[in-house]
């Protein structure tokens, strides 16, 4: 037996799941926030202090559940890899506290080939108008015990190739990504002088980066005086205060330290901090760049460069 | 789950000027900490900035803050009165190690506002005296009103710490040294091979002491420094810290010159 959804149900089921839960549709529009946004927001208050009580004021309790649905698989697999982030070394309770009330129901459009990272209930595409869906916790099957959800003996079972996507094979090969990057910035690759010059220093790219996370904190005062909140919210470090302490010292002076430090971080630290780079090969930085920068170009080029003079040297040894 | 972000409030039971930029606040709190780690400080609707502890870690009453006026956090700091309450949280980071400093010389050199560690250090020695060879501090200021140590020096000095004071800028009637604290090499007599040197203070002091040291036979393991960022969490999240594959907050901000002198940034 086969859980089955229709198609033309989803709408109803939304509806019904958004008595209880709020929820995000990301199938309906284009969301350039990516679920990072939702669990680490652009800015949120962290503390209330009330200077007439002198004492801290409790934060309200957590409203509805909420329900981000419709993500893909690549934006699953970057909200597995930001609770890995968020958890090790040390939790980061606000982060934690926001992803234990949510609830993920992933949707792919193509057949499933490897084993999924997180989310609650995934909608696997099995025909043009029906998914299987597969309940990953309690609170998947929660779901799936509502009755647009049937049991089917015999669905029809096609299946879906993945569409092709470059930079996601890349991000793959972490191991020879940390190499080849560590390498370009060491043998002074001209690359990192051209990105300088192309690069904005914007910071877009972080901000709809579903796995950039990196944030500064500041307090914000109410008008009448009578609470200050101790905030947090998206930085980037791109940008060029990132790194600048009080006296005016910055550590990293130049948009070249910079935008390298960006990629340094994805794909150097991050292979040797968790294991893997962290990129899952969203596009949201090429699609969202003004400057139009291709990261997934500029990985190939170092890696090229990087392959050749490996082979290079191996030839002459 | 432990909201690792809380702060806790702290009554400032004294302030001291220490040079006509910098002052210390004495927090009416006891901080369990080692010598090199460092506190989140905070003042409501202002922020939180890192400060180390400039107290004896033995110090069950109260811990010292040293504060030089420079951005927003410590100018807001500097406008505090006796009996106000500013912000804490840590301590953090990993602190000097103090087991493997047993049994050797320590030669400590600082500048300007890099004493607070080496303070607490020192006062760690002090307690522990026998424990240790010869103690050496070497600290470099603009002017003679920069010294932020001048009523420790003799302390110090009665525990057998050889402390030794230069300027860039001398007044009339200084009898220290004039000139970079690497001019005061020729005054340490220890011996390289068992000896540690310690250091806290700007970028380039550390860069030209390192110069110094290594001809007299100081290897990289027994050059500790302790490195200074912008850091806003202290729980290596938020990235400000980051310098190569080591987070300021996490790993250091006391390291082996090695894990960090060949850093990229």
């Amino acid at each position: 037996m086969i859980l089955v959804l229709e198609k033309s149900n989803i709408p109803k089921l939304l509806e019904i799941l958004s008595r209880k839960y709020s929820v995000i549709n990301y199938q309906k529009n284009e969301i350039a926030l990516s679920p990072k946004g939702y669990l680490l927001p652009p800015k949120e208050k962290l503390f209330s202090y009330s200077f007439k009580r002198k004492k801290i004021i409790d934060s309200p309790k957590l409203k509805k559940k909420l329900l981000l649905f419709g993500l893909d698989l690549i934006d699953i697999e970057a909200v597995d890899q930001l609770d890995e982030i968020m958890t090790k070394p040390k939790e980061d309770y606000f982060y934690l506290r926001k992803r234990k009330n949510t609830i993920i129901i992933g949707v792919a459009e193509h057949s499933i080939s490897v084993p999924i990272a997180a989310g609650d209930l995934i909608l696997e595409k099995i025909n043009e108008n029906e998914y299987r869906a597969i309940s990953l916790t309690e609170n998947g099957e929660k779901i799936v015990k509502n009755k647009f959800f049937k049991k089917e003996k015999n669905p029809e079972i096609l299946t879906y190739p993945e569409e092709k996507n470059g930079l996601r094979g890349l991000v793959k090969d972490s191991e020879l990504l940390a190499e080849a990057v560590a390498w370009s910035w060491s043998k002074n690759h001209p690359i990192w002088d051209r990105l300088e010059k192309i690069c904005l220093g914007c910071g877009i790219c972080t901000y709809v980066c579903p796995l950039c996370y990196c944030f500064s904190a500041e307090d914000e005062l109410e008008l009448d005086g009578s609470a200050g909140h101790r905030c947090r919210y998206w930085d980037a470090c791109t940008l060029n205060n990132f790194s600048k302490i009080a006296g005016g010292k910055n550590f990293r002076p130049s948009l070249k330290n910079r935008y390298y430090n960006w990629f340094y971080h994805k794909f150097v630290r991050a292979y040797k901090e968790y294991g893997k780079s962290q990129c899952v090969g969203c596009g949201r930085c090429q699609k969202y760049c003004p400057a139009e920068i291709d990261i997934e170009k500029v990985l190939l080029e170092i890696i090229k460069d990087y392959k050749n003079e490996k082979s290079l040297s191996a030839s002459i040894s | 789950m432990k909201n690792l972000y809380q702060p806790q409030s702290v009554k400032i039971e004294k302030i001291e000027a220490l040079s006509p930029s910098v002052r210390l606040l004495r927090l009416k709190k006891r901080l369990n900490f080692v010598p090199g780690q460092f506190v989140l400080a905070g003042l409501w609707g202002y922020g939180e900035a890192p400060f180390g502890p400039a107290s004896s870690p033995y110090q069950k009453q109260y811990f010292d803050l040293i504060i030089r006026k420079g951005g927003t956090i410590s100018s807001a700091f500097h406008s505090l009165k006796k009996g106000d309450e500013i912000t804490i949280r840590g301590p953090y980071g990993n602190g000097f190690p103090l087991d493997f400093f047993k049994g050797k010389d320590v030669v400590m050199v600082s500048g300007g506002c890099g004493i607070p560690p080496i303070a607490s250090l020192i006062e760690y020695f002090i307690k522990n005296r026998k424990n240790f060879g010869r103690l050496y501090l070497a600290y470099g200021a603009i002017t003679p009103d920069d010294i932020l140590i001048k009523n420790r020096v003799s302390r110090w000095q009665k525990f057998g710490v050889e402390v030794i004071l230069t300027v860039d800028n001398p007044t009339p009637g200084w009898r220290g040294h004039t000139g970079f604290v690497t001019e005061l090499m020729g005054e340490i007599k220890v011996n390289p091979l068992d000896a540690v040197a310690v250091m806290c203070g700007p970028g380039p002091m550390a860069a030209a002491m390192e110069k110094k040291l290594k001809p007299l036979g100081f290897t990289d393991r027994r050059i500790f420094v302790s490195e200074e960022r912008k850091m806003q969490c202290g729980i290596g999240k938020c990235q400000h810290c980051a310098t190569g594959e080591k987070y300021v907050c996490l790993d250091g901000p006391v390291f082996n010159y090695d894990e960090i002198d060949k850093n990229w940034d």
